[in-house]
């Protein structure tokens, strides 16, 4: 008896055990909010499953449905043209102002959090709103135009060449979040390094390209890869501002996945198609590690 | 040593008591024996009904949640119901939810996936056979022999469309019919007059006429589904969904979207690209009404009867709307009475006999209705139809006026309930009547198209 008791004292006692409790909560969420949904999904997706009945197993049906889809195809083909676009853009993008902002001044604290703000209010359907009415026949973007004397009734939404780039245009807008960690890992770059490059000679240019970019390549090397899954699993936009339309031109995966699950009551097709994703934006985020040795500089300072 | 026994015992025993908090949830309601118990009545009345002073007494005393899809003059006035009923029987309180169409039905299967329908479902005819046959609604004919229900004053052949297999699972709630609204103040002005039960080609060249007179477009029915091209397979003879198979031929199918190739290369259709910035099925936001210019906007609109007086609220000041019928080149055969809205009651509901209670106090209280004043349509009780008569306004009137004289004339029998599948099919639809008017394909590739593709869809 007193032995036992010795043993759960010690039991306690032990660290790994202490460190178990502190994080259980954490890992009851991960298991009940995580991983248990999607091992229900993953099980949805081999199912014959239109939300108002019992799901029925149907093997893989599902997936061999998808190669004859042609919708599932041309969202593919959406989704990569929207993330291989936008994201290059808003980092490029990122980079410009964070060099801007780089320069101290008194109003830099100012202009960086008026920079941040479109990415704290950017996925917001307010935001997706806002963008509908401004690219609208009769929105602000056409009124400024017709201000300048230029033709004023174009659909930008309306258009299957315009609608996606009104939604590229809002993603590159929301570059704060880039831009930060770009402003954090510019000032980590030793001053020593551009004033020894300016007594050998070099100017501003020549310091951007031989010394700012390759010390900056392994914060673009982690933008790329977080804005890339991002870029792929955007959804709000989409949903709020074109719905796909118009003929599907803007239709994205997510999206897709969702008129599958609960608009067409596919649910089992739907969670079929949320798998696949999965592993398409695995394949392109080892896709971004492979070709990290060729460009990325990893050595010290 | 001892201080950190004591916080790792606090640790733990903290954690315990968050698991079992969380557990007790579950089964707590058990532990109730109150008239409020709710998995206990729950059982009861999933299986039958008893009829007993419990359980009045549960129907005095409940949170009901009320959805329903709709607008904004609905909404307001839904909640005024909603807000009397509370004030006449202090017990009930509710919950009012309310959707636009399509996000309506998202958030219903939704629901119904995780059994947290709400008590009382607006319910629509083309849903009705789907819900019922998975078993999400309630069969009201209990309540009604134990009379919490009272359907007396309702026509028997308008209750009984609420009825599947056998049971009752709705309870019409207004009688619609497909209507043209079109913009009266417009046609007046241009000395154009619109006639009753025109045909297809009347309409078409109506439509060029009014386009080359006033600059004014059409809006034909666009993204607001199948409920056109059934309308005009009726007038052709055929349904448009039958089991597992479309009804109707790839010609007639073709039939339908002739009219929007024909609108589209004659210049008097609407361009498709204003309604990627609308939200399709809202009155307020319909090219009727609202639009920048005479080449945004439309001189009609394909809507329902009941639809008048929201229209009429979201049209500017001085313009007044009127309706017609549909055009079709056999009205009689295409035209139809619509049971247009339901209300039932969700298996999911804790209280099913509050739930009956309030439909029918919705379906036989007079003042309720001077409330409502039939925005959902003509009320399905006729007692209550007679006593609001004085309460209507104008264009409640109309819409009286348009179903007694002008549909039950010339009309026949609604089609069977939609089957499970349409709602692809009828996304489908959509989605090739915009390639048409983008001038992607012709009407003869959308006819076929739709035919290949539509009998697979139905045939799964």
């Amino acid at each position: 008896m007193r032995n036992n008791k010795f043993n759960l004292i010690h039991f306690l006692n032990r660290e790994s055990i202490a460190g178990l409790v502190f994080s259980l909560p954490f890992i009851i969420g991960f298991f009940m909010f995580l991983l248990v949904p999607m091992g229900i999904s993953l099980y949805y997706s081999f199912c014959d499953y239109n939300i108002l009945s019992p799901p029925v197993f149907a093997g893989l049906k599902n997936y061999i449905k998808m190669f004859q889809d042609e919708t599932f195809y041309k969202t593919i083909g959406v989704t990569l043209y929207f993330a291989l676009v936008s994201v290059p853009l808003r980092l490029v993008f990122a980079l410009i102002v964070a060099l801007i902002l780089f320069k101290t001044t008194k109003a830099t604290g100012l202009y960086r959090a008026a920079y941040y703000l479109p990415s704290i209010i950017g996925g917001s359907v307010a935001v997706s709103i806002l963008w509908k009415r401004m690219f609208a026949i009769d929105g602000v973007i056409n009124k400024l135009l017709g201000a300048m004397g230029l033709p004023s009734e174009f659909s930008w939404l309306g258009d299957t060449r315009t609608a996606i780039w009104t939604l590229i245009i809002l993603a590159v807008w929301q570059f704060g979040s880039s831009m930060l960690i770009f402003l954090s890992s510019l000032k980590q770059i030793p001053s020593t390094l551009y004033e020894a490059s300016t007594v050998d000679g070099a100017g501003k240019v020549k310091q951007f390209f031989h010394i700012t970019l390759p010390l900056l390549t392994p914060t673009i090397f982690f933008n790329l890869v977080m804005q890339m899954i991002n870029g792929f699993l955007a959804f709000t936009q989409c949903y709020i501002i074109t719905q796909g339309k118009p003929m599907n031109s803007t239709l994205f995966y997510t999206v897709y996945m969702y008129q599958q699950s609960f608009e067409y009551s596919n649910t089992g097709y739907g969670a079929a198609l949320a798998w696949v994703m999965l592993g398409i934006v695995g394949l392109m985020t080892l896709l971004i590690f492979g070709t990290k040795k060729f460009w990325v500089y990893e050595g010290g300072v | 040593m001892g201080k950190r026994i004591i916080s790792l015992s606090l640790a733990v025993f903290l954690t315990v008591m968050l698991l079992a908090g969380c557990a007790n949830k579950g089964t707590s309601t058990t532990s109730d024996t109150g008239a409020g118990s709710k998995t206990e009545t729950k059982t009861e009345t999933k299986t039958e009904v008893t009829s007993s002073a419990d359980q009045t007494n549960a129907a005095d005393n409940a949170g009901l949640t009320v959805s329903w899809w709709g607008n904004q003059t609905r909404n307001e006035r839904t909640q005024q119901v909603l807000d009397l009923y509370t004030q006449n029987n202090p017990g009930v309180t509710f919950d009012g939810q309310f959707a636009e169409w399509a996000d309506y039905w998202n958030k219903l299967s939704t629901a119904s996936a995780g059994h947290t329908l709400p008590d009382v479902v607006q319910m629509d005819y083309k849903y009705l056979e789907q819900y019922v046959s998975n078993n999400l609604l309630v069969d009201l004919i209990p309540y009604i022999d134990n009379g919490t229900l009272d359907v007396t004053g309702i026509d028997e052949n308008i209750l009984n469309s609420g009825k599947v297999n056998g049971g009752l699972y709705a309870i019409p709630i207004g009688v619609n019919a497909p209507a043209l609204m079109y913009n009266k103040t417009l046609l007046d002005q241009n000395g154009i007059t619109v006639k009753d039960n025109l045909s297809l080609d009347e309409f078409m060249a109506l439509c060029k006429e009014i386009y080359e007179k006033t600059g004014y477009k059409t809006g034909a029915a666009y993204g607001d589904g199948d409920i056109f091209i059934e309308y005009t397979m009726r007038s052709l003879g055929s349904i448009l969904y039958e089991k597992g198979k479309l009804g109707a031929t790839q010609e007639q199918l073709q039939k339908f979207f002739e009219v929007y190739e024909k609108g589209i290369s004659e210049g008097w259709m609407c361009d498709p690209s204003i309604y990627t910035e609308r939200t399709i099925g809202t009155p307020e936001q319909m090219p009727l009404v609202y639009g920048s210019s005479p080449a945004t906007m439309s001189w009609c609109a394909f809507s329902y009867s009941n639809a008048l007086a929201s229209l009429q609220n979201a049209a500017p000041e001085g313009t007044e709307i009127a309706m017609t019928t549909w055009p079709a080149d056999d009205q009689k055969a295409a035209n139809y009475l619509k049971p247009g809205m339901f209300f039932s009651v969700t298996v999911d509901s804790k209280n099913p006999e509050a739930a009956a209670k309030f439909i029918s106090y919705w379906t036989n209280d007079v003042d309720a209705n001077k409330i409502l004043k039939g925005e959902r349509g003509v009320p399905a009780s006729a007692k209550v139809a007679e006593a609001i008569k004085d309460q209507m306004d104008q264009n409640q009137l109309k819409a009286v006026a348009y179903i007694n004289n002008v549909v039950t004339p010339t009309s026949s029998v609604i089609n069977p309930p939609a089957p499970e599948g349409s709602a692809e099919v009828s996304k489908l639809v959509d989605q090739l009547v915009e390639m048409v008017c983008y001038k992607q394909i012709t009407a003869e590739d959308a006819a076929a198209q739709l035919f290949q593709k539509g009998n697979e869809m139905l045939a799964d």
